[in-house]
């Protein structure tokens, strides 16, 4: 009986839904998280008798073809990647970018990760660093001393050193943007790494045509929506519960075979 | 008397292949574009010859698959927000570029691929007016129209990329299932008309699970009940065989 593997696949499609679902409300105030959507394909279908075929010699055709389907299967986890609110912390440190583009980091071998989460530190050395201690790329270093630290729209980063009055240029910070974002490895601790599928980085500098801007004192928060997400979950825990069901109909009729064998 | 278990036979089977179309409706519930499908089933008539007792010639009928019928109503239009999800509000497919030839289907869910091609989970190329669309990393803030018409804004001035091709056919039960959401058709395409495409938006499956179950209880019931007859047309032969089987004194 075909109807109990077809039921087990969406059970397991449901399954990974509910995953997400999770993974999401899980990640509601992970700084620059992008909400995750899963995405079901049809399995193949087996051609009992194909669409169209004829019927008569007479040119009549059947209007209805026996195509018997398997199931379902995951085609994709998808990123959507919208803009998430930008919520104010003060801290000078904390950059959120608005419109498209990811901060470069250098990880720990030397390669480059990139990252929408702007809730940046200082070094012992006073280079900007991210919450795990990898250097924001390209690296600006703080002096020591300073009073007060700007980073404006561009991406210009200003420091007041004490005893001077005019702010000194001490770096820019860099945006990359990619021709297909939702094609990037996400790596988990915030960090994507770049894939064939995602193309390669292009670097420019904030506010330039096609790159977002920088703003200071603010992070960006996640984009998912916690009612969109209770009711997917909903819905996901409802198809879960009648595929269950099938495989239980499923076992009655096999029952009655073999009660009626025994007989 | 063997007829009555054959009988039985051809409908414990008609039966078993709905529970298992009931079974791929159900199990694409959230299958984005996936249309919902209804087993169709027809009498098989055969000439018996009549018994002693009985006049004029008899039948016997049996059930057959007739088809397995699509319901192409319109499913639910979901909001998603993603830039490259598309629903298909009326008649229409999208056209997508595979290794084997012209693809078509009604999920809406495409993203860019590194060289800039919108394509579907599978990495196919969508297909526009002009080939396969196009997105660089220039154009900036990409909207589709209604009419599937695909505009950006390159350098701040509003430019045209393309439009979707958006496809109907003549009698579009007759597009052949591929799995992977995908339809393939011998058949003449014809520029979609009437069709309108939402942005941000995915076309959900129009399976309607209060319909599915009670159809599979429906399947189910009428499964027990030919059981039973089954059964009960066994009990008889086996009385039948001790009544006449009995030697008298």
């Amino acid at each position: 009986m075909r109807a109990l593997s077809i039921a087990s696949t969406g059970m397991q499609a449901q399954q990974t839904n509910v995953e997400t679902i999770a993974n999401n409300l899980a990640n509601m105030n992970t700084t620059g998280f992008k909400e995750q959507r899963a995405e079901f394909q049809d399995l193949l279908y087996e051609n009992v008798q194909t669409p169209g075929a004829q019927t008569s010699d007479q040119g009549t055709y059947a209007p209805n073809g026996i195509q018997l389907g398997a199931g379902v299967k995951m085609a994709a986890i998808y990123r959507i990647t919208t803009q998430g609110d930008l919520q104010s912390t003060g801290n000078p440190y904390d950059v959120a970018v608005q419109g498209p583009g990811y901060f470069r980091i250098q990880q720990p071998d030397g390669t480059d990760a990139y990252t929408r989460a702007g809730n940046f530190s200082l070094s012992p050395q006073g280079q900007i660093v991210t919450q795990d201690g990898m250097l924001v790329q390209p690296g600006i270093t703080i002096p020591q001393n300073t009073i007060s630290v700007t980073i404006n729209a561009q991406g210009q980063v200003n420091a007041t050193v004490a005893g001077n009055t005019t702010p000194q240029t001490v770096g820019q910070l860099e945006l990359d943007r990619f021709p297909n974002e939702a094609g990037l490895n996400a790596v988990g601790g915030n960090l994507f790494l770049e894939t064939p599928a995602s193309g390669n980085a292009q670097a420019g500098v904030p506010g330039s045509p096609g790159y977002g801007t920088i703003q200071q004192g603010f992070l960006e928060t996640s984009n998912v929506n916690s009612v969109d997400e209770i009711t997917a979950l909903i819905t996901a825990q409802r198809a879960y519960e009648m595929n269950s069901k099938v495989v239980t109909a499923a076992d009655q009729m096999m029952q009655q075979i073999t009660q009626m064998a025994g007989a | 008397m063997d007829n009555s278990l054959l009988v039985s036979l051809s409908q414990q089977l008609a039966a078993s292949r709905a529970m298992d179309v009931i079974a791929n409706n159900l199990a694409n519930a959230s299958t984005p574009g996936y249309k919902r499908e209804d087993a169709r089933f027809e009498q098989y008539l055969e000439r018996v010859a009549p018994s002693s007792l009985e006049r004029g010639p008899q039948t016997l009928s049996f059930v057959e698959d007739a088809g397995i019928a699509r319901d192409t109503a319109q499913g639910a239009v979901t909001h998603t927000g993603a830039t490259y999800d598309f629903a298909i509000n009326g008649n229409g497919y999208f056209a997508l570029q595979t290794p084997q030839g012209v693809r078509y289907t009604r999920d809406g869910h495409f993203s860019l691929n590194a060289d800039g091609q919108i394509v579907n989970s599978s990495g196919y190329a969508l297909l526009g007016q002009n080939g396969p669309v196009t997105i660089t990393p220039d154009d900036l803030d990409v909207q589709v129209g209604p009419d599937g018409s695909i505009s950006s804004t390159v350098n701040g001035i509003g430019t045209q990329v393309d439009q979707l091709r958006l496809v109907d056919f003549a009698d579009d039960h007759a597009l052949m299932k591929e799995g992977s959401n995908l339809y393939s058709t011998t058949q003449a395409e014809n520029a979609a008309t009437g069709a309108t495409i939402q942005q941000g938006a995915l076309e959900a499956s129009n399976v309607q699970p209060v319909v599915e179950i009670s159809n599979m209880i429906q399947v189910m019931r009428a499964y027990q009940a030919t059981t039973a007859l089954s059964q009960s047309q066994q009990q008889l032969a086996g009385q039948a065989i001790q009544r006449l089987g009995t030697m008298p004194n």
